[in-house]
């Protein structure tokens, strides 16, 4: 399955190389329909929507979330503080070598990732130019790194990701993290939060990556224009806007992962250095998760 | 043309496009069809086998059959007569034979028309009324009437329809009749032919000894200088079929096979049987071939040896007058020195003429003058070009090109924006003179032509009569006009003929004097002297006369135009009732078949589908030059042909899929089917301007180094179908018919 | 004319345009651009219908509101008092982002960046050239040549074999278009 992924993207690589020398879909052929679409009632209005949005909300919203997401979780913070969990317990193996290099990785892109496409976001403020115009192939370089991380992450995990009842409940009571007693909370090996993180990192990671490369390779046709009814140009509008507003999810989910990990339990990140978790935190913040383990006599 | 661009901007109320794609082949005279629609209101009528992109601008389009020119115009001239609404006036004071014309248009229905042509009768009598309520009204025609079996009788056809509706000599009427390069109204005018001596003067004893005369050589020496001295006076092979010179497979008339050809400025790829020139190439002991880009004749041979390019300098590298297409002359001046070892054409030809030993013969015309009334010897050294455009103008009498010195051309030049577009006319120091001295410019005070054949302005205003050309009366009819048809200013009321040596004194009512006696020339058209002209001046008269105009051209295997089915006709019906010609025995040396290849078989069983060659607005002749630009190229990178989905769908072809087509005469190209509504599914449309590939067998290899253009494909001319025209020997390009296959 | 509130226009007369790729080669010549980068561009609509087709010549409007301008996330684009909108090259990105706001399709990308990707936005410059220096060398290889410093007309309209693309004043050559087509009717 992945042989057959890695083909698909290099042969689509040098097949975009190959098309920029062939006449363009977007500049073909093409070009008549785009311009008499543009703006008329029949048409898709992706253009004018599109200019509408990033000229007038795609930054103010991207700064909105950079913002108030990290200051709640600062009052949070300052509010309820850092849960904390005995270190001297029994420690629970969660995460083998393997999947903690992968989530490494994962991070590694989204380091490149969110800083590179904020960059661009910004890039007016930062004068444009080289810097920025850098920044723009990190980001494709990262989006490689990011790809070659989310395949194994999705297949050794979606398993254990899969919605259950605790989820419902973990939602109704946010996950305790609310308040400061220490209660048990209803979740397997991960919890809701953790469910909605991960399948925005692969479901949203590739629809960023779909929407991405279809910016990055702009004239290149695989199909998807045609699938969608549109034409390549409003394919990428499309894509343009569904880029920016996955972004958007994603980059507040990774504030509040990051804030999760670091600051919200106290030592909890050790769980993806060492791949043991302690026993207390298992015991109340994946309560189903112990009681099964209990069951097993795995405890 | 008989007009100008500016003319019918100005005056057209309607212009009748046929067998011309001026968007493609001639956007700038285009222009002017569109500004005649902006500010006279004028209609454009288009008639082609094809929606083209002029045909797009069209108020009316008529897709005409290919071929049937000739019965189309019949069908109008049979609802003008029937109507009465010919030009009576004109036609009976101007006109001679005109009954013999409404005779056959007679037979003409629209319905009968509507059946030949495959143009609906109601469309074919609108036009007609068009035509005859919408003054003045000019036509306009290009190669998709001349390249046919029948072209004479189709350029023959259009005037008679002017003549019919009287849009004869008047501004915003006439002919005009489009050239598709640039100066090839020049090279016509100095008959690059094999029929012919410059300026129409024809292959006659007469005309030889004149021109002898003028370059000041023995006119024996020439007669010396042909093998046989019938071959003198006997028309050479013509562009069209010279490879049956090589290869004899048809009854050719010389001495020996062809075993040399020189090529200069000639895309011989863009004449049709292409395979057959391949093979005559092939044949050749010596090519040689002189052009700025490669010719594509070194590249479709697969000889190896023997063939010499010679780098040949561009129009911008060298200096001095082409015509335009309405008979003016522009002088242009050298912009750079010739690059690298590129010389001038004419450098190349004095080089070969050094090397063969006639050197001084070739260029001694150019150290002659007209002194004291005499021809003579002026000078021992010459400048190019002002001694060879002097050379032209006291030579070239027949079309009247004795106005157009260096001088005078220099200065309309240089005085450029004096000029009116709209009339031609100069302002200040070029007061009173139309724009490159459009011919005939009897003399060198008289100012150009801009409009022909128009009495209402005097002769040495630009003014004149019909030629007298053809006698002074056939069976008994005189040839000259009434006294109603007197060119304003002139000394003679009514008709007169051309003035030559024995006539003048009576014509124009003068005496000569002795020494005038013996120094003037037989005729106008051999005059060194310039006192006909001089006489001619003073008495307002045109020195070729005053006559009718015949539409009967008595010496023609059809005195009036006929309609003949093409050689390979997609109506064997019709090939019944309208034969073409007899088999031709010998015309520019060689034998042409006619009913034997209409006959041989019902062509249209094996080759369903009409066959159409167009020009693509980005590339010339073969492509040539074109192809070697990268943004040109990038157009059309590729040869193609015009074909309707619902021709293709029969052939199981989608759009971009590669076919073959089949001609009858055997050969085959592989091309790209690009689907197109502008073709109607019994027909399809190829660009002739690609080569380069010869019936699926890439040959670009030939190239020399680093000169392969960016685009070659198959030649439409491969697969063009046999044929020629019966008096020029035109080949039809345009009505032909072939097969698909996918490939 | 008053030159302070003159607006740089173009209209292509589509009564006039034949489709003879003039323009678009004279712009690809003038430039040096690479080849299958058209800052002009010619087009027919309804191909081989009878009283529906037509041509035009399409490139850069220079929109008075241009979105390219609006969406641009480096601001790489300025419009001159003139009315023409250029672009700085050094600024841009290459993100493609003015290509998906502009209605007709004007922004081009060569392929000229690291390993054939994706450079820097072209586009038609009403031969104005660009922010280097007025016909510095500079100028001359980003933006090609600048017509308009000498005094020039831009080399597509100046080419045009029918006069259908006008450019100029958009008031002024709006009233040479209003007279084509008051002027023009059927029939005389």
């Amino acid at each position: 399955m992945m042989k057959k992924y890695w083909f698909v993207l290099i042969t689509s690589l040098l097949a975009a190389s190959i098309a920029s020398a062939a006449d363009s879909r977007i500049w073909g052929g093409m070009i008549l329909a785009n311009i008499l679409a543009y703006g008329q009632e029949h048409a898709t209005r992706l253009g004018p929507l599109f200019t509408t949005l990033q000229a007038f909300y795609f930054r103010k919203i991207f700064a909105g979330v950079l913002l108030c997401v990290p200051a709640a979780f600062l009052v949070h913070y300052l509010v309820l503080g850092q849960k904390v969990f005995s270190h001297d317990g029994e420690k629970i193996f969660v995460f083998s070598v393997f999947k903690r290099l992968v989530h490494w990785l994962a991070a590694l892109a989204f380091i490149i990732l969110i800083p590179t496409g904020l960059m661009m976001v910004f890039g007016r403020y930062l004068g444009g130019g080289t810097l920025v115009a850098t920044a723009r192939h990190l980001h494709g370089v990262g989006t490689v790194v990011f790809l070659v991380a989310v395949i194994p992450m999705f297949l050794f995990w979606v398993a254990e990701m899969l919605p259950t009842r605790d989820d419902m409940r973990w939602v109704l009571m946010a996950g305790g993290y609310l308040s400061r007693a220490k209660q048990e909370i209803p979740a397997g090996k991960f919890n809701a939060g953790q469910k909605m993180w991960f399948w925005m990192v692969t479901l949203g990671g590739s629809g960023m990556i779909a929407t991405g490369a279809a910016l990055y390779l702009q004239d290149f046709d695989y199909g998807a224009a045609s699938l969608l009814g549109l034409s390549q140009i409003d394919l990428l509008r499309f894509c343009a806007i569904v880029h920016n507003f996955l972004a958007m999810a994603i980059i507040a989910n990774f504030i509040t992962h990051v804030y999760m990990a670091l600051f919200a339990i106290k030592g909890v990140i050790s769980s993806m250095i060492t791949g043991y978790k302690e026993e207390e935190e298992v015991r109340f913040l994946h309560s189903s998760f112990y009681k099964k383990l209990k069951g097993q006599r795995q405890v | 043309m008989t007009n100008h661009f500016g003319d019918v901007a100005g005056h057209s109320k309607l212009i009748f496009i046929i067998g011309a794609n001026s968007a493609a082949a001639n956007p700038i005279g285009m222009k002017h069809f569109l500004q005649a629609r902006d500010r006279n209101s004028a209609q454009l009528v288009v008639v082609d086998p094809v929606f083209t992109k002029t045909a797009a601008k069209a108020d009316h389009y008529l897709r005409i059959r290919t071929g049937t020119d000739v019965a189309f115009i019949y069908g109008l001239l049979h609802v003008i007569f029937k109507n009465g609404w010919e030009d009576t006036d004109f036609i009976n004071a101007r006109v001679y034979g005109m009954d013999d014309i409404k005779a056959e248009a007679g037979k003409w229905t629209p319905e009968l028309t509507s059946d030949v042509t495959g143009i609906p009768a109601d469309k074919i009598i609108q036009v007609a009324t068009l035509l005859a309520k919408t003054k003045p009204a000019t036509v306009v025609w290009a190669l998709g009437i001349t390249q046919h079996s029948t072209g004479t009788s189709n350029t023959r056809i259009l005037p008679i329809l002017q003549l019919v509706l009287g849009n004869m000599g008047k501004n915003g009427g006439g002919c005009n009749i489009i050239r598709g390069h640039d100066n090839v109204q020049g090279s016509t005018d100095m008959c690059c032919l094999a029929d012919s001596l410059p300026g129409y003067y024809g292959l006659d004893e007469g005309p030889w000894k004149y021109f002898a005369k003028s370059w000041g050589v023995d006119y024996e020496w020439l007669k010396a200088r042909f093998a046989a001295p019938e071959w003198m006076t006997a028309k050479g092979f013509s562009l069209a079929k010279w490879w049956q010179g090589v290869l004899q497979e048809e009854k050719t008339y010389s001495s020996s096979p062809i075993r040399a050809l020189w090529v200069q400025g000639n895309g011989i790829t863009s004449m049709t049987q292409t395979a057959k020139v391949q093979e005559a190439l092939d044949k050749l002991d010596l090519l040689v071939i002189a052009d700025p880009f490669v010719n594509e004749a070194a590249v479709i041979t697969h000889q190896k040896d023997n063939i010499y390019i010679l780098p040949v300098a561009t129009q911008f590298e060298t200096e001095g007058s082409v015509t335009a297409t309405n008979r003016s002359a522009q002088w242009r001046s050298k912009v750079v020195e010739p690059l690298y070892e590129s010389r001038p054409d004419q450098e190349v030809m004095f080089a070969f003429a050094k090397k063969f030993g006639f050197y001084d013969e070739l260029t001694k015309g150019m150290k002659m003058g007209v002194k004291d009334r005499q021809l003579t010897h002026v000078k021992d050294t010459f400048s190019w070009p002002d001694d060879a455009s002097l050379e032209i103008a006291r030579t070239i009498k027949t079309i009247g090109c004795d106005g157009w010195t260096p001088e005078r051309l220099r200065k309309h030049q240089e005085n450029w924006d004096m000029f009116d577009p709209g009339t031609l006319l100069g302002s200040g120091p070029v007061a009173g003179e139309y724009y490159g001295l459009p011919w005939p410019c009897w003399d060198a005070k008289h100012p150009g032509s801009p409009v022909l054949y128009d009495i209402g302005t005097a002769v040495n205003e630009g003014g004149m009569g019909f030629r007298n050309r053809f006698g002074l009366e056939h069976e008994g009819v005189s040839q000259l006009p009434d006294r109603s048809v007197t060119v304003k200013g002139s000394r003679i009321t009514g008709g007169y003929p051309e003035i030559t040596k024995e006539n003048i004194e009576t014509v124009l009512g003068i005496q000569l004097s002795a020494e005038e006696k013996e120094r003037m020339g037989a005729n106008w058209k051999v005059d060194f002297s310039g006192i006909i002209q001089e006489k001619c001046r003073e008495a307002g008269v045109a020195p070729y006369g005053n006559a009718k105009a015949r539409v009967k051209v008595w010496e023609f295997p059809d005195p009036v135009p006929l309609h003949r089915e093409p050689l390979h006709s997609s109506r064997p019906d019709l090939v019944e009732k309208y034969p073409t010609y007899a088999d031709q025995k010998n015309n520019f040396r060689v034998a042409v078949r006619f009913i034997s290849e209409q006959k041989a078989q019902e062509w249209v069983k094996d080759f369903p589908v009409m066959l159409v060659t167009m020009r693509v607005v980005n590339l010339s002749g073969a492509g040539m030059l074109e192809r070697t630009s990268k943004y040109l190229s990038h157009i059309t990178p590729e040869m193609f042909a015009h074909i309707h989905p619902d021709l293709a769908a029969g052939k199981g072809l989608r759009d971009g899929d590669m076919m073959w087509l089949h001609s009858p005469q055997g050969t085959k190209i592989k091309v790209k089917a690009k689907f197109s509504s502008t073709v109607t599914p019994d027909r399809i449309a190829l660009p002739y301007n690609f080569a380069g590939v010869m019936q699926g067998v890439d040959m670009s290899s030939n190239y020399p180094d680093e000169t392969r253009p960016y685009a070659v494909g198959e030649s439409s001319n491969t697969i063009t179908n046999y044929g020629f025209d019966i008096i020029t020997q035109i080949p039809e390009y345009n009505a032909g018919l072939c097969r698909i296959e996918k490939a | 004319m008053n030159y302070e509130q003159a607006r740089m226009k173009f209209i292509c007369d589509e009564h006039r345009c034949i489709e003879c790729f003039g323009c678009a080669v004279a712009c690809s010549e003038a430039h040096d651009l690479p080849v299958g980068i058209s800052r002009r561009k010619v087009l027919t609509v309804f191909e081989g219908i009878e009283g529906k087709e037509y041509s035009t010549s399409i490139a850069c409007m220079h929109c008075a509101d241009a979105p390219c301008q609006k969406v641009c996330p480096v601001d790489c684009f300025y419009i001159r008092e003139d009315g023409i909108v250029l672009h700085d090259k050094k600024k841009c990105i290459g993100c493609g982002y003015c290509l998906y706001a502009c209605p007709f399709g004007a922004p081009q990308f060569p392929k000229n960046g690291a390993f054939g990707t994706r450079g820097v936005m072209d586009k038609c410059t009403l031969c104005a050239g660009g922010p280097e220096e007025t016909n510095s060398a500079l100028e001359r290889q980003l933006y090609g040549q600048n017509r308009i410093a000498e005094g020039k007309v831009p080399i597509c309209a100046a080419v045009c074999a029918t006069n259908a693309l006008l450019v100029g004043d958009a008031e002024e050559i709006s009233a040479i278009y209003r007279k084509r087509v008051s002027s023009r009717g059927k029939g005389a």
